[in-house]
């Protein structure tokens, strides 16, 4: 199965890596070692040193908030935002 | 024509010009900040940059103009309880990259700053567990190096310095008054405040710090510290800078640590031709206008021709190109300037 994953313009004009992937995964963890083995500079940006989700990083799956174990359904669509949060 | 790589709270600039007109770049690494630059002995330019969203990273860059993030930059183990808050500085000693971090600590890359190894033992220090943050976090923030030694420079901890390659460290702040004054009667080996570090490249023992609790100079790389501020308007400070070439030392001095702006917003850096022992204002051009506004210890630079600049919070540029003998105000306006770096 595929999963789109998006992510915002602030890290993706930074880091040089495409907005939009197809990947796979059935959980977000998953899916999310699917992205960094095709970007492996993302890691460190989207998870802290104890392999979780960044505080101010917000994942949705299908709208809905995830988390790292959150299970990701088949043609699912994941989003990644940072929270409106800084000045 | 000078090119002057600027770090702000939102993102990096390219100014570039002579005279009256400059031009500005930018801004590269968009709604990030830059937090530092610096160069890999490969000769690949570096830039550090931090997100409160999505933490640290460091670009790469042959010229300064287009950058190549790297995957992996310093980060602390997997269940050490520690957060990679910011890098600080990158120091290259010709044969290793070493990187200064908040959450304090010391890294060190063998690869031009592909991949970083933590250095435990400064680390994991046995003082590590009486170690407190500054106002500015927890950070190591200066690394300077001589044939056998380094020094590393941490707030709000002190200056340690390793002589056998940075597999041991010994706190050397000896003369310095610890931040805490309680503590003055029985001086602590840790909780020192220390701003900046310069050095002399031909007499690396030789050194000048600018402290939380004023400035000061060591002449045995920092067995011993001796307070020297005849002429400055006050102690209190970031910035301290020699000119590798002509061994004069410049510094911006700031009220006090509860008001941090220059003594009644009269800016101006001060320079010492006789190693510390006197200051004055350094030559002319400086503004009679109030300049309520900071200088923050990365945000200075020069270079050998005698061009030297400075960036302060208030996102405004001072340049000299004759040594710090006529000074003036760029026109750019920039967000808070962190970081500054002369190109060319």
């Amino acid at each position: 199965m595929t999963v789109r994953v998006r992510l915002p313009r602030v890290l993706t004009d930074t880091t040089a890596v495409a907005s939009r992937h197809e990947v796979t995964g059935a959980t977000l963890g998953e899916v999310l070692e699917s992205l960094f083995a095709d970007a492996p500079g993302l890691r460190h940006h989207l998870l802290d040193e104890q392999g979780r989700i960044r505080p101010h990083v917000l994942v949705f799956v299908d709208s809905v908030r995830a988390d790292i174990d959150s299970a990701v359904g088949p043609d699912a669509e994941v989003q990644v935002l940072q929270a409106v949060s800084g000045g | 024509m000078k090119r002057i790589a600027v770090g702000t709270e939102k993102g990096a600039y390219l100014l570039g010009g002579s005279g009256s007109s400059w031009t500005v770049e930018g801004p590269i690494f968009p709604g990030w900040k830059v937090t530092a630059f610096g160069r890999a002995g490969d000769g690949f330019h570096l830039a550090a940059v931090g997100s409160n969203w999505f933490g640290v990273g460091i670009h790469r860059s042959s010229d300064e103009a287009s950058w190549e993030p790297t995957d992996t930059p310093p980060a602390w183990p997997e269940g050490s309880g520690r957060k990679m808050e910011q890098i600080w500085v990158f120091h290259d000693d010709g044969r290793r990259l070493w990187a200064g971090v908040a959450e304090a600590g010391l890294f060190v890359s063998d690869d031009g700053a592909a991949t970083w190894d933590p250095v435990p033992g400064l680390n994991e220090h046995r003082t590590r567990g009486e170690w407190s943050p500054g106002f500015g976090g927890l950070c190591a923030h200066r690394v300077l190096t001589a044939p056998g030694r380094i020094w590393v420079g941490i707030s709000a901890v002190g200056c340690f310095r390793s002589d056998d390659g940075g597999i041991t460290w010994e706190p050397k702040n000896r003369g310095v008054p610890p931040v805490d004054t309680a503590d003055e009667a029985e001086p602590p080996e840790v909780g020192y405040c220390i701003h900046g570090l310069a050095q002399d490249p031909v007499s690396p023992d030789r050194m000048w710090r600018q402290d939380h609790r004023g400035v000061f100079r060591t002449t045995d790389g920092g067995d011993t510290w001796q307070r020297i501020e005849e002429g400055l308007p006050a102690g209190f400070g970031f910035v301290i800078w020699r000119h590798p070439g002509t061994g004069r030392l410049l510094t911006v001095p700031l009220h006090s640590d509860g008001n941090r702006v220059p003594v009644d917003g009269r800016l101006r850096a001060y320079a010492s031709d006789d190693d510390g022992d006197s200051w004055q204002v350094a030559g002319t051009g400086w503004s009679d206008s109030p300049q309520f506004t900071g200088v923050l210890r990365s945000a200075f630079d020069g270079d050998d021709s005698g061009a030297f600049c400075f960036g302060t919070t208030g996102g405004k540029i001072w340049l000299t190109e004759d040594s710090g003998e006529s000074w003036r105000q760029l026109d750019p306006s920039f967000p808070r300037i962190a970081a500054i770096r002369i190109v060319e």
